[in-house]
Order: structure tokens, then C-alpha cells, then sequence
């Protein structure tokens, strides 16, 4: 039997984390409804409330606020899905198929994931920049050029994971949709894909959130104000005479990480179940 | 409908380990034929040539007068039936039968049809809604096969299907598979370990040993005449006794006695294997001359309620042949631990039946008796 006094002990260094936890959280919300716009003056409880934070970031001529979420949000879709799609694709390949080169190509993917990208920066910035020159699309200060880059990234790693889980799937279930008329394709599209789409979620989440929030390869590559992404505007945000402007910049934060907290919330369920499913074949 | 043809069918694999060794038979139309042999007989791998799942390296297989050495699984008009069912988990009872038939195209109608009707057959009418991890191991049992009957095949190939079954439930599903092709009668080739199995379902039962086949026959006569020692030792449950010896004079001569060989063999047939089913041992009724029967030092004694099982030793060294070693070793048993005695099964009458710990002579109905060259393990 647990004392009463442990437990309020335990309370109390429960609510010591929560206060650790939330008090960040709360001090930026508070920040962007307060209509006292400086660090200095500005408090936990506001002294009035006030959406002119929010209001301004679309307003500003001067900080396309608007189009930075939309890159982002662009960017990051795309990459994501983009992502999903190279790495089910290979999965499958290397779990399925039996190629020359098989094992050897399983290695390479573990190997690169072992250096930190950016060693490769200026290689990838001279890539761009020489593609950029064939085929203008795709070079530096593009869209499209980030994405290739953001593409060739994460497929190793996420390869790796989504074969795990395909090799859970009973070879016997290709063999089955085999003799009932299915081609590799349709099998991996009906019966593979369908199985593996816990573990699809949670690295569409995963990979959704890690390019919403990427700075350095995105600095590296992009150029002009118009085509920043969320992440970079910020940090320009906090570089220039909006650093200031302690209101604007909460309200900036919050608006760029609301819809990575929501799509949290949503697929949290789908998170762990994905993380957990591969280890117990159902 | 279709014959399934083997012509001098090979299995080698890429690393060049031989599995299937020049294999010719044939299963007729509407025939139930049994691949039945030890674990890693070759059996399974030899079904999954004819569904297409593994390559044939060597000879051909014929599916009816069509030559399917190079064609795709979906194209040989076939059905299988998996070990482990392997039903597709996210599709629900009714879209994993309705799967290969929407691959082919059939229309809603049709497709709605067959599966209604194969699911009143196999009577899961009521779980078509169901996925398959909501149903018991029988229930997906009958799912896998429904998901075959509704192809309406020309071939059904089943690999093991009741051995993820318990007892009872497989006793069950058995005759259930008999009744079911009686029905059909759709050509079935089926691959098990279990003899009983194998005895009861094949119209023609087809052993395997090393990826050789050893003899194709109806289950009677597989039993009654096997055509080697391997084929005798594996059918039959208690197995078949074996003795070694030799024949001269009208008698096989085992060492720590004699029985009379009503048959004609050559006395120069030199050492020589003899087997003895367990249900050709009797009690005698009265005193039994020794050469009539078999000195028995009675160990366990099983009743059955029909019969009853008598476990005996007889003051002979077991022998030990290639065959016999594959046998005991497919029953989970260790050559080397046999000791010195040969250990023998008899089924008698229960109410005869001898108690543990007597010596006595146990008859032998020696006309019976099968005759195997030590050397090569055929019949004599």
C-alpha cells in the first residue's frame, strides 16, 4: 500500500514536470495574444487580449508570412509522400525480390545513413546548381530542386524500416495472391501495401514533420524571400528588426507548429500502434 | 478437369542441392492423389512446381495437354490451399474469396454467386462480413478452401492443410475435404506428413522419400504390397516390425528362432529384412510351438477398447538398415539408442491380451509376412 504522503510527493513532482513542460508553451500563447509588443514588458497573463499578432504577420508587406506556410506545407507534402513512395517501392524490392546486388545494395542504404548530411553540402549545392543549368526547374532557389534533395535523404533509413515490416508479411500471402491471378504489382498495391500501412503512417508523420521544420539544407538551397519555407522565415524573423516584435514572432511560432501538434493528436493512436505492430505478427 | 502429368520431373536449387529426382506419374482426372513422406522429402516442393511457385529445372509437368514448365502460377488453372491459409488479412471473408475472381474479371453477379454458393457448401455464410482474425482455426480452414473452390479450377493443390489443426478439429475437417471432392470431384493433388491422412483422403496415395518417388498405389494396396522396405515402414500406424535374417529351408531364420515361409523365395536371397504388421501377431490359444511363433518378453501393454497394443522384445540385435534409420528418425526416434534387444509392436484382442512383464510366444501369421533384400530394401 502506497502511502498517503508518497503520494502526494509523487504529485507534487508530477506537477513540477508539467509546469516544466507547459510553461514555454503557455508564455508563447500568452505572447501572441498580448497586445504589448516587447520582451520586456510582456507577462504571463496579458494585459489584454488581442489577435493583431496574427493578424499583422498576413498583413505586412514586407514578410510573405503566407506564402512561407504554403511552401512549407507544399514542401513538405510533397516530400513526404514522394518519401513514402520511393522507400515502399524499394522496400518491397529488397524484400521480396532476390536480385544481384541484393545484399550488397541493403548495406550501402545503412552506410550513407551513417554520415550527417550536411558533409555533403557542397556537393549537393554544386549538383543543384550544375542541373540548374540544364534543366532551370530543378536548380538552386527551386522548389523542385530542395524536394530532389529532400527525396534522396531519408529514403535509406525509411527503406530499412518499411522492409522490416514487409518481411513480417508471410511470403505465403504473395504466393497465395500469385495463384489467384495477381501481378508483382497488384500484389504489392492489394496485399502488401495494406499490410504495411501502419508503419506507412507513422513514416509519413515522421518524415512530414522533419521536413516542415528543416533549416539547413533549405538555407543552403534557397534564395529568395518568396520561396523560403516556414522554417528559414522564422529564423530570418528572429535575424531582423522582428526579433523586436516578441508578439509577432510567438504568433508566427504558433501558427507554423499548430498543424504539426494537430496531426500529432490525430494519428497518435496509428504512431504507436505502427512503432509497436512489426514486433508481433497479429 | 484436368490429368496431371510428370515426366521425369527434377527440382535442383541455384546452389545446387538436388530436391526432386527424376519424379514420372500421373494423376488422373477427378483423382485425389496423396504426396505423403517424411519432413523434407521433397513433397511440398514437388506441389509447388505444379502451382508454379518453384521452378522445374529438369523434365515437364503437363496440366492437362498443356506444357506448364514456363507458365505463370495465374495461367495453369489452378487453386492452393496453404499451410497456414494465408488469408489476406485486411480484406474480410468474403473479399479474400472474391480476390482472384475479381483479378479475372468476372462480373458482380457472377462473383456473388460463386462465393454465396461455395459459402453455403462450406456453410460461413454468416462470417462473410467477418475478417479472418476474428474466425477460429477451422473457420479460416474452410475460408482457404472456399477461396480455391470458387475459382471452380481445373486443379485443386493442397500443401498440408490441416496440420495447423488440433486433433480433433482435423479428424473433423478430413472427412470433410473426403465429402467435399466426392462432390466436386475436382483433380486434387494434396501434400501431407500424416499417414492417416494420406490413407484415408487419396484414391492413390504417392510416397516420397529424398525427393524419389518410391510407389504410387490406392492406400490398400500401398499397404498390402509395398515395393520396398521404406514405403512398408512408413505406412501403417503402429508401424510395420522389422526383423533381420535369413531364409533357408522353407524358413526365415532370425537368430533367436525360426518361422515358416509359405512363399517361394530363393534360399540364396542372402540377408534379408522380415516384416511383420502388427495385427499379423496373435495370442495363441493354447501352448504354441516355437517355430510358430516369436519368443516375447511383454513390456507396455496399451488398451484401446477395440485392441490392444502389445509392446515386446525379442533376444535379437535390431537391424539397422539405411531405411530403417530414415524411418526412425522421421518418428523422432535415435538409432543408437535401441539397445541391444529388437523392440516389436503387436495388436491383439483385448481380451487376450498378455500382461506386462510375461514371457511368452506370441503367433505370427507368417504367410503375411514381407521379405525385403537388406541390401537394397526392395521387396523380395
Amino acid at each position: 500500500m502506497i502511502s498517503r504522503r508518497s503520494v502526494t510527493l509523487r504529485h507534487i513532482g508530477l506537477w513540477i514536470g508539467i509546469f516544466f513542460a507547459l510553461y514555454p508553451v503557455v508564455w508563447i500563447i500568452s505572447a501572441s495574444v498580448n497586445p504589448v509588443d516587447n520582451l520586456a514588458a510582456s507577462r504571463l497573463i496579458p494585459e489584454g487580449l488581442t489577435l493583431d499578432n496574427y493578424r499583422g504577420l498576413f498583413d505586412d508587406p514586407l514578410v510573405p508570412f503566407r506564402d512561407w506556410l504554403i511552401n512549407s506545407w507544399k514542401i513538405s507534402l510533397a516530400g513526404a509522400i514522394g518519401n513514402l513512395a520511393l522507400a515502399a517501392l524499394a522496400a518491397y524490392s529488397f524484400s521480396r525480390l532476390r536480385f544481384r546486388g541484393r545484399r550488397a545494395g541493403l548495406l550501402g542504404l545503412l552506410l550513407v545513413q551513417v554520415f550527417p548530411q550536411f558533409l555533403g553540402f557542397i556537393a549537393i549545392f554544386f549538383t543543384l546548381q550544375a542541373i540548374g543549368e540544364v534543366a532551370p526547374g530543378f536548380g538552386l532557389d527551386t522548389h523542385a530542386g530542395l524536394l530532389l534533395v529532400y527525396l534522396g535523404g531519408a529514403i535509406g533509413f525509411n527503406t530499412y524500416l518499411i522492409k522490416g515490416f514487409m518481411d513480417t508479411v508471410p511470403i505465403s500471402l504473395d504466393e497465395a495472391a500469385k495463384v489467384d491471378g495477381a501481378s508483382p504489382a497488384l500484389i504489392f498495391w492489394r496485399v502488401i501495401l495494406p499490410l504495411t500501412r501502419p508503419v506507412l503512417g507513422v513514416i509519413f508523420i515522421i518524415t512530414f514533420v522533419g521536413l516542415y521544420g528543416e533549416l539547413l539544407l533549405a538555407s543552403v538551397l534557397l534564395r529568395s524571400a518568396e520561396n523560403f519555407t516556414l522554417a528559414m522565415g522564422l529564423q530570418q524573423f528572429s535575424l531582423s528588426e522582428y526579433a523586436a516584435k516578441w508578439g509577432a514572432l510567438s504568433a508566427a511560432a504558433i501558427l507554423g507548429s499548430a498543424p504539426i501538434v494537430a496531426t500529432f493528436l490525430v494519428a497518435q493512436k496509428q504512431i504507436v500502434g505502427g512503432l509497436t505492430q512489426g514486433g508481433v505478427k497479429g | 478437369m484436368a490429368e496431371i502429368h510428370f515426366d521425369g520431373v527434377g527440382k535442383i536449387y541455384p546452389g545446387g542441392t538436388r530436391a526432386i529426382t527424376d519424379v514420372s506419374f500421373e494423376i488422373h482426372d477427378g483423382e485425389f492423389v496423396v504426396l505423403v513422406g517424411p519432413s523434407g522429402c521433397g513433397k511440398s516442393t514437388l506441389l509447388r512446381m505444379v502451382a508454379g511457385l518453384e521452378e522445374i529445372t529438369e523434365g515437364e509437368i503437363r496440366i492437362g495437354d498443356r506444357v506448364v514448365n514456363d507458365v505463370p502460377p495465374k495461367d495453369r488453372d489452378i487453386a492452393m490451399v496453404f499451410q497456414n491459409y494465408a488469408l489476406y488479412p485486411h480484406m474480410t471473408v468474403y473479399d479474400n474469396m472474391a480476390f482472384g475472381l475479381k483479378l479475372r474479371k468476372f462480373s458482380k453477379d457472377e462473383i456473388e454467386r460463386r462465393v454465396q454458393e461455395a459459402a453455403r457448401v462450406l456453410e460461413i455464410t454468416e462470417y462473410l462480413q467477418r475478417k479472418p482474425k476474428a474466425l477460429s482455426g477451422g473457420q479460416r480452414q474452410r475460408v482457404a478452401m472456399g477461396r480455391a473452390i470458387v475459382r471452380e479450377p481445373s486443379a485443386f493443390l493442397m500443401d498440408e492443410p490441416l496440420s495447423n489443426l488440433d486433433a480433433k478439429l482435423r479428424v473433423q475437417m478430413r472427412s470433410e475435404l473426403g465429402l467435399l471432392h466426392a462432390r466436386l470431384k475436382t483433380t486434387t493433388m494434396y501434400v501431407t506428413h500424416d499417414q492417416v491422412e494420406a490413407m484415408t483422403l487419396g484414391d492413390r496415395v504417392a510416397v516420397i522419400r529424398k525427393g524419389v518417388l518410391q510407389q504410387v498405389d490406392a492406400p490398400q494396396e500401398l499397404y498390402k504390397n509395398p515395393a520396398n522396405l521404406f514405403v512398408a515402414g512408413f505406412i501403417g500406424s503402429p508401424a510395420m516390425n522389422f526383423i533381420g535374417g535369413s531364409v533357408s529351408g522353407g524358413h526365415f531364420d532370425y537368430g533367436a528362432g525360426k518361422l515358416p515361409v509359405t512363399r517361394d523365395i530363393a534360399a540364396g536371397s542372402g540377408r534379408v529384412v522380415a516384416g511383420i504388421r502388427p495385427e499379423h501377431f496373435f495370442v495363441p490359444e493354447g501352448e504354441l510351438h516355437p517355430d510358430q511363433g516369436m519368443e516375447a518378453e511383454v513390456g507396455l501393454v496399451e488398451q484401446l477398447g477395440s485392441d490392444a497394443l502389445v509392446h515386446f522384445e525379442i533376444d535379437v540385435a535390431p537391424v539397422l538398415t539405411p531405411d530403417i534409420r530414415e524411418l526412425l528418425e522421421d518418428a523422432g526416434e535415435d538409432a543408437s539408442s535401441l539397445g541391444e534387444k529388437t523392440k516389436m509392436v503387436a495388436r491383439v484382442d483385448p481380451l487376450a491380451a498378455p500382461r506386462p512383464g510375461d514371457r511368452m510366444v506370441l503367433g505370427v501369421e507368417s504367410d503375411k509376412m514381407h521379405f525385403f533384400s537388406e541390401d537394397t530394401g526392395e521387396v523380395i
